[in-house]
């Protein structure tokens, strides 16, 4: 924070003797704008105790194949839905993780506590099946205005009760990949909701939202993530962008599509900090271990 | 404006003779799994390159397309004209296999500011005289999923290249861009594409669009922001 406000300062002492206005504007700026913390824990074994910010997790999946790490994620998280279609997944593919148990078991196991969509893709028998177990099924096969990842967000939002809110990230799988379309109105829902943590995840990356009213530092987990990433200004063109911690780091920068994206970047840092005039989209690749 | 026409005839099995536009295809394979249908962009296009690691990908999989056939025959039938790229995934025998077949192999190594589908976008936009640049349209297989920054790499250099002619194909969809220079039609071919489909306004927000033909369409008085 102290080492982009001198950045600042250097930068306008450079091109002019900096009028008292302009550094209270800058210094104003800089006090005004809240830090934003970011760490990829929920991809370790075991998150931290003392792990800052100490996050709730909510784990959504999307009707992809399910990523290497999702019973990992599974375990750190306090809630599991499946959205439609993302409950065959679960049923289908949860067992190939645990070759050596029997299928049934690992089904009763990783038992999602809501399913909630249209319901246009998910298979009868494994509706049932779950069904059967307890799981809470809202069917929002009227609602053909929002996504079904819209729709399990807002559920996490507005309804979700016993889970601790004010802390809270979602998890997402399966919103990468597949249909264009599909993961555009994806990139989308995470942009609309960009006051809330939602991570995408991949097999091999993970994505989220910077919200330009905050700094951003980024605790970079060596052992799971990077060193490939990027910063993308999806939605609007960024004037200027400033960053530190990267192989390429940007200061003052201007991106936009036709021109500079900050793509096949390094993190060359443990901790990556980040302050943009616009909504950012993190990305950094996940380790294939 | 002037009006741009859109067709995916490089789906189908032979493109119309009199079809419009009359397009020059060039294939350019990046370095993830092939879609099914990469044989027939093959065949359709009159240039193909492979970027980088895109060569092991020609290299391994060409054959899995066509399990009835002998891998090196398959391997010496499609064969690319041109490797480009800075060379870092590129397995060493799949360079020297097709180096010996008469590739031609241009080392990038050296400029890492550019994406090797951008070097490769611009090695065929130097290869093709200027009056046929008009009608040219590069088909790039593998440039959607695996990494995430790589996806929005490639996607920028459609807007770099907002001139060309540039789809990007993966097995569930194509994209291509619409510049706003254009009114479009967009001939659907029912055969091999669709029904859904949808408008992105990827980088900057658009205060007006018009669609017609489209279940949702959109009109003019509609804001379209991300």
């Amino acid at each position: 924070m102290l080492r982009l406000q001198s950045i600042k300062l250097a930068k306008a002492k450079h091109l002019t003797v900096p009028s008292p206005s302009s550094l209270r504007l800058v210094k104003k700026r800089m006090i005004a704008m809240d830090l934003m913390h970011h760490s990829s824990c929920f991809l370790l074994p075991t998150i931290p105790l003392q792990r800052r910010p100490s996050l709730t997790y909510a784990l959504l999946v999307l009707n992809q194949n399910l990523p290497r790490f999702t019973p990992l994620l599974w375990n750190h998280a306090q809630l599991h839905l499946c959205a439609d279609g993302g409950a065959n997944r679960l049923y289908d593919e949860m067992p190939l993780f645990f070759p050596q148990e029997g299928a049934s078991d690992v089904r009763r196991r990783y038992k999602p506590d809501v399913i909630k969509g249209d319901m246009d893709s998910i298979r009868r028998e494994v509706l049932e099946f779950y069904a059967s177990l307890g799981t809470e099924i809202v069917d929002k096969s009227h609602d053909q205005d929002t996504t079904d990842l819209h729709k399990c967000v807002t559920y996490i939002r507005d309804s979700a009760s016993g889970l601790d809110k004010s802390n809270l990230c979602i998890l997402v799988v399966g919103a990468l990949g597949g249909r264009f379309d599909h993961e555009m109105g994806n990139l989308n829902v995470i942009c609309r909701f960009s006051y809330m943590r939602i991570v995408l995840l991949s097999n091999d990356s993970l994505i989220h939202l910077l919200p330009r009213t905050y700094c951003h530092e980024i605790h970079i987990q060596t052992s799971v993530e990077g060193p490939h990433c990027g910063l993308i200004p999806i939605g609007t063109p960024s004037k200027s962008s400033t960053t530190t911690g990267l192989q390429w780091d940007l200061n003052n920068t201007a991106m936009e599509f036709g021109g500079l994206v900050s793509t096949s970047n390094i993190v060359k840092e443990e901790k990556v900090t980040v302050q943009s005039d616009c909504d950012l989209l993190w990305t950094i690749s996940i380790k294939k271990l | 404006m002037d009006l741009m026409h859109h067709s995916s005839t490089f789906l189908l099995p032979t493109i119309p003779l009199h079809h419009r536009p009359s397009l020059t295809y060039a294939l350019v394979v990046l370095n993830q799994t092939l879609p099914r249908f990469a044989p027939l962009l093959w065949k359709h296009a009159q240039l193909r390159l492979c970027a980088d690691g895109g060569a092991n990908r020609v290299f391994d999989e060409m054959p899995l397309l066509f399990p009835e056939e002998d891998a090196s025959d398959v391997r010496l039938r499609y064969k690319p004209d041109v490797i480009n790229g800075d060379m870092d995934s590129i397995r060493k025998e799949v360079l020297d296999f097709y180096r010996s077949l008469g590739t031609k192999i241009i080392d990038k190594s050296h400029d890492q500011d550019t994406t090797d589908l951008h070097k490769c976008i611009t090695y065929i936009w130097d290869f093709a005289p200027d009056a046929n640049k008009s009608s040219l349209c590069i088909l790039v297989a593998g440039a959607l999923g695996g990494r995430y920054d790589h996806e929005m790499g490639n996607l920028n250099v459609l807007y770099c290249f907002s001139s060309l002619r540039i789809v990007l194909l993966s097995d569930d969809s194509l994209i291509y861009l619409l510049p706003r220079t254009h009114h479009h039609e967009i001939h659907i071919q029912t055969s091999v594409e669709g029904p859904h489909c949808g408008l992105i306004p990827i980088g900057a927000p658009s205060r007006s669009s018009t669609t017609t033909g489209l279940r949702w369409n959109l009109s003019k008085y509609m804001s379209t922001l991300l």
